[in-house]
Order: C-alpha cells, then sequence, then structure tokens
C-alpha cells in the first residue's frame, strides 16, 4: 500500500528524473511538446512537491519522537513513564488515553480554530531558541494550561460526568475559573523535578 | 541561435537550483528532527523558488522572432 510519505517521496524522485532529463538533453525544449515537459519539470512539479513536502512535515512536526528529538524535552518524554497513576500526563500516555505517537501534540494544541497553526508558529520559535536563543529553566507553558484541551475529550464522557466531584465545580471548569492542575485535583503533571524519586515502567513488551 | 543558447543556459542553472533544492527537500524528509524542517524550509525551499524564478524569467525575456 502506497503511504501519503511514499507518494511524496515517488513525485520528488519523478520530479527530479524530469528536470536531470532536461539538463543534459536541453535541446527537447525546441518543440512544444519539450517546452511543456519543461512547464511542468521545472515548475508545477516543484511546487507540488514542494506542497506535499511541507504537508508531511507538518505532519511530523505532531509525532511524540519529533518533540522529544530535542534534548530540552528528553526529561518531559522520561515523565511520560512515569509508574504512578496519579500522574496525568503518564496515565494518559500508558492507557492510550491520547495516541501514543502524537502524545505531546495532542495535548499542547489549543482547541480552537487557529490552534494548530498557532502550535506550529510556536514550534518555529521553539527552533529559534533551540540553535539561536537560550530557552528558559526550567522551560514553561506560554499560558497557563486551560481546561478546554482536558475538556475536549473528557466533558460529555460518562467517566467525567458522573462523578460527584465534577458534577458539583462543572461550570467553574467549563468556564476555565477552576483548574484542572493547579486546583489541587490533578496536580501531578510532568514534574521533572522529582524524577530521581520515582519508579519508570519499563514499557509493553 | 544566440537566444537559443541564453535560453538553455538559463535552463541549465534553473533545473540545477529546482534539483539542489528537491535533493535537499527530499532528504529532509528521511529525518525526524526539527533541523530537518529548517533545513526543508530554509535551504531547499529557496533554491526551488530561484530556480523557478529563473525558469519563469527564461519564458517572458525570449525576444519575439523579427518579421
Amino acid at each position: 500500500m502506497i503511504t501519503p510519505a511514499t507518494l511524496t517521496v515517488l513525485i520528488f524522485v519523478v520530479t527530479i528524473g524530469l528536470i536531470l532529463t532536461l539538463l543534459f538533453r536541453p535541446r527537447l525544449t525546441g518543440t512544444r511538446g519539450g517546452k511543456e515537459l519543461a512547464f511542468v519539470a521545472l515548475f508545477l512539479l516543484p511546487l507540488v512537491s514542494g506542497g506535499l513536502g511541507l504537508s508531511e512535515h507538518f505532519e511530523r512536526s505532531k509525532q511524540t519522537t519529533f518533540c522529544l528529538s530535542c534534548h530540552i524535552m528528553e526529561p518531559y518524554g522520561r515523565s511520560l513513564t512515569i509508574d504512578d497513576a496519579r500522574f496525568i500526563p503518564a496515565a494518559h500516555f500508558q492507557n492510550h488515553c491520547v495516541p501514543a505517537d502524537e502524545a505531546c501534540y495532542t495535548c499542547h494544541t489549543d482547541y480552537v480554530l487557529y490552534g494548530g497553526i498557532r502550535a506550529k508558529i510556536r514550534g518555529l520559535r521553539h527552533v529559534y531558541v533551540q540553535y539561536l536563543g537560550k530557552a528558559s529553566q526550567p522551560i514553561h507553558l506560554y499560558t497557563p494550561y486551560n481546561n478546554r484541551e482536558c475538556l475536549h475529550c473528557h466533558l460529555g464522557a460518562r467517566s467525567f460526568e458522573s462523578d460527584a466531584t465534577h458534577s458539583a465545580i462543572r461550570d467553574d471548569l467549563v468556564s476555565n475559573q477552576l483548574s484542572c492542575l493547579t486546583s489541587g485535583c490533578h496536580d501531578g503533571v510532568h514534574n521533572v523535578a522529582q524524577l530521581g524519586n520515582l519508579k519508570f515502567w519499563s514499557g509493553a513488551h | 541561435m544566440a537566444e537559443r543558447n541564453t535560453i538553455d543556459r538559463r535552463l541549465r542553472i534553473s533545473g540545477a537550483l529546482v534539483t539542489l533544492g528537491l535533493l535537499i527537500q527530499l532528504g529532509s524528509l528521511l529525518w525526524t528532527h526539527p533541523t530537518a524542517f529548517l533545513a526543508f524550509a530554509f535551504l531547499g525551499g529557496p533554491l526551488v523558488i530561484a530556480g523557478i524564478a529563473i525558469f519563469l524569467y527564461s519564458l517572458v525575456s525570449v525576444q519575439p522572432d523579427e518579421p
């Protein structure tokens, strides 16, 4: 089966092949067919290839391995394997409550109209800081974690709605007046400063 | 004849730039890392765009044949 990534690579290879043909036989462009071939090979296909390649890179940037490929993110990746269900990211990651291969992106994208685009722009800034700037230590979120990102999945779910505590404070949670994470209820998050004192799950075998 | 040579030369330059850009972009697709995206967007991208621009310029700069 041809995956989008394979198709993208194929289009790149075909484009390069056509251009090399024109490079070594430029006289081909003396004919009408040759001119059309040059237009396709030197204009249309490079644009299509670029678009597909960009899309492929955007898709890859959602991957957990992509986020964790930066050294500074290493402890955050490690925190996903903490062997304690009170740590929310670890419990979500290990039980596949979020897609394991897109764990970071799933919880750290704003679920609003331009959330994905904003995440990409922030990603570019992170790359800039990685190579040309200085990351803050410890790193922190731009804004306090919004309940919206939790409720995107949990609101309406039986486990959330049938819980008496959630029902009692539902409006405050929905309006983000009371934080899911910092109100004392689910405050076990990445907690990278404590990693040395915690046990870790060795993963599925 | 001279016109033809000029077009050929521009096509070669255009083709070389686009090919180089596409090779860089293709290489970047084999690597999942932020640096690969940078190479794709800020190295391969400008080369491809420059190649396309030279190709388009070669099209519009052709002098029409004298009657």
